[in-house]
């Protein structure tokens, strides 16, 4: 399976959006899309969903046009909208979704327990609280396996433990499937995804290997047992003291020269995030 | 490539639309049911015509504006971002317009179906004869004015929320609904009672009116609706 965008322009009546965006995926994996808002992202999901029509380029599904129906039905697409259709039960939500990718009724008691919240089931969706819908909207993408899925911000919302959940069933579902997954959490990004694509001003900024991107800057935190000592004069972050390297080589002769000093090193960090850079 | 094969049928997903609109539109279509039943009782209750001269004509006012589900779903969809999900799996905006019509149909058949039920047994009870007058004015005008108005005002309903932006409350497209609602069915009830001897042509006058237009913006659905307006706020 490839996804294949060349050239694509696209955007809303008369604001462009997009311009310019090419890159093919064929490797099976986490490609985390990244940018400053605005810069695109859901623009690029919609267009791929097709769903928003390019104004030139194309997108291509093995070589089909990705609004064909051939194409969609390769397609699982979550939008940054929850999607949640009003007077329905979590249950019956599920099945209108289960309806729509064409799954069955043993898929929905299958995602009702996969995400735990069958004992939400009987619960109208306009009850729930954020996370909860969000949970029930992420369901419709395990309902039915597809090769290619577009997740436009699939843990916001989320809190730190049920979104750590949804991000390792994503792992488990990216072992032979893309997975376009558009995220502002960075820790996140790392974490997951094998690929960056980052986007600005509506151009592919960043198309590469997460473990290629590196930051400009490499700035660690010290955080000592025994205050600040001969660190009195280095600057801050709340208990961290900050020190810019080089590079993460020298980090064996940072931690030597502290322990001659005396210092007690309880903890020592990367304080930056790379795909900060990517923002900036 | 990908493998030539026919993909199973994409759902109508217009018995859960309808449902839906039942549902979501229930508080304006049971204080419309109420309306209609009261003021129905009330006609049914006077001696000779009135019912067939004034009641058949206040029905469609009453019946029009509790007709909302369909573009309250259509409103809420869009703006949650249902119909942009549907229509990244296939579903077309001619198939959504299709079932929000049909779900405001099913709502006024009901508000109707309820309203006439109750005026017409009461104008029973009450001793007085079921004539091929009142017959004729529920059929003929009661009924078919209902359906296209709420034909039209579920249309434009759909079409303003497609075309602008999302705005909550009475100053959004279904929040000014029932007053375009109204609008046609108001105008022949005046015109009836002040041109009494008009009543055949302003009757038919008006239902072909009204299905003209109707049929107009249905033909425009096209241009007026691409996919792309569905979209949720970005």
């Amino acid at each position: 399976m490839t996804l294949c965008c060349r050239a694509v322009d696209s955007g809303y009546r008369e604001t462009a959006v997009l311009h310019e965006v090419s890159f093919e995926i064929r490797e099976p994996a986490v490609y985390v899309v990244l940018g400053p808002n605005g810069a695109g992202k859901t623009t690029l999901f919609r267009t791929i969903a097709g769903v928003l029509p390019l104004t030139s380029g194309e997108v291509l599904i093995d070589g089909v046009p990705s609004d064909r129906q051939a194409s969609r039905d390769h397609l699982h697409y979550l939008s940054h909208m929850e999607g949640m259709p009003d007077g329905l039960t979590v249950r019956e939500c599920l099945e209108y979704y289960a309806r729509v990718e064409r799954a069955g009724a043993a898929d929905v008691e299958r995602v009702l327990d996969l995400l735990g919240i069958r004992e939400l089931s009987t619960s109208f969706t306009s009850k729930l609280s954020a996370g909860q819908r969000k949970r029930v909207s992420i369901g419709r993408v395990f309902l039915k396996e597809r090769e290619i899925y577009l997740l436009d911000e699939p843990t916001a919302n989320l809190d730190p433990k049920v979104a750590r959940e949804i991000r390792s069933l994503i792992l488990d579902l990216a072992k032979d499937k893309i997975i376009l997954y558009s995220s502002h959490n960075l820790f996140e990004a790392r974490e997951i995804g094998r690929y960056v694509i980052a986007l600005k001003g509506g151009r592919l900024a960043l198309f590469e290997r997460m473990e290629n991107v590196r930051s400009s800057r490499f700035v660690v935190g010290v955080r000592t047992l025994n205050g600040s000592g001969p660190l009195a004069d280095w600057p801050r972050t709340g208990d961290y003291f900050l020190k810019e390297l080089a590079g993460p080589e020298q980090v064996p002769a940072l931690l030597r020269e502290l322990e001659a000093k005396g210092v007690q090193v309880r903890e020592l960090r990367e304080m930056e995030n790379p795909l900060e850079d990517l923002f900036l | 490539m990908v493998a030539a094969r026919s993909p199973p049928e994409l759902p109508t997903l217009l018995g859960v639309t309808v449902r839906r609109s039942l549902i979501v539109g229930r508080i304006p279509m049971a204080i419309s049911t109420a309306m209609l039943c009261f003021y129905s009782i009330g006609f049914a209750l006077a001696p000779g015509d009135l019912y067939a001269d004034i009641g058949s004509l206040l029905l469609p006012v009453f019946a029009v504006s509790g007709a909302l589900g369909g573009a309250t779903v259509f409103t809420n969809d869009r703006m949650k971002g249902v119909l942009e999900y549907l229509v990244a799996y296939g579903l077309t905006p001619r198939r959504v317009l299709g079932n929000v019509l049909v779900a405001g149909l099913v709502q006024v058949t009901v508000i109707l179906s309820v309203g006439v039920a109750a005026g017409v047994l009461t104008h029973r009870l009450a001793g007085f004869a079921i004539t091929a007058k009142l017959v004729e004015a529920l059929l003929l005008y009661s009924f078919p004015m209902s359906y296209l108005t709420v034909g039209l005002m579920t249309t434009i309903g759909v079409f303003w929320t497609a075309l602008s932006s999302p705005r909550a409350g009475m100053t959004s497209s279904v929040g000014v609904l029932p007053l375009i609602g109204v609008a046609p069915t108001t105008g022949v009830l005046v015109a009836a009672l002040a041109l009494p001897g008009y009543g055949v042509p302003i009757l038919f006058g008006s239902e072909a009116l009204v299905g003209v237009a109707l049929l107009a913006l249905l033909s425009q659905s096209t241009r007026l609706m691409p996919p792309e307006r569905l979209l949720s706020p970005a």
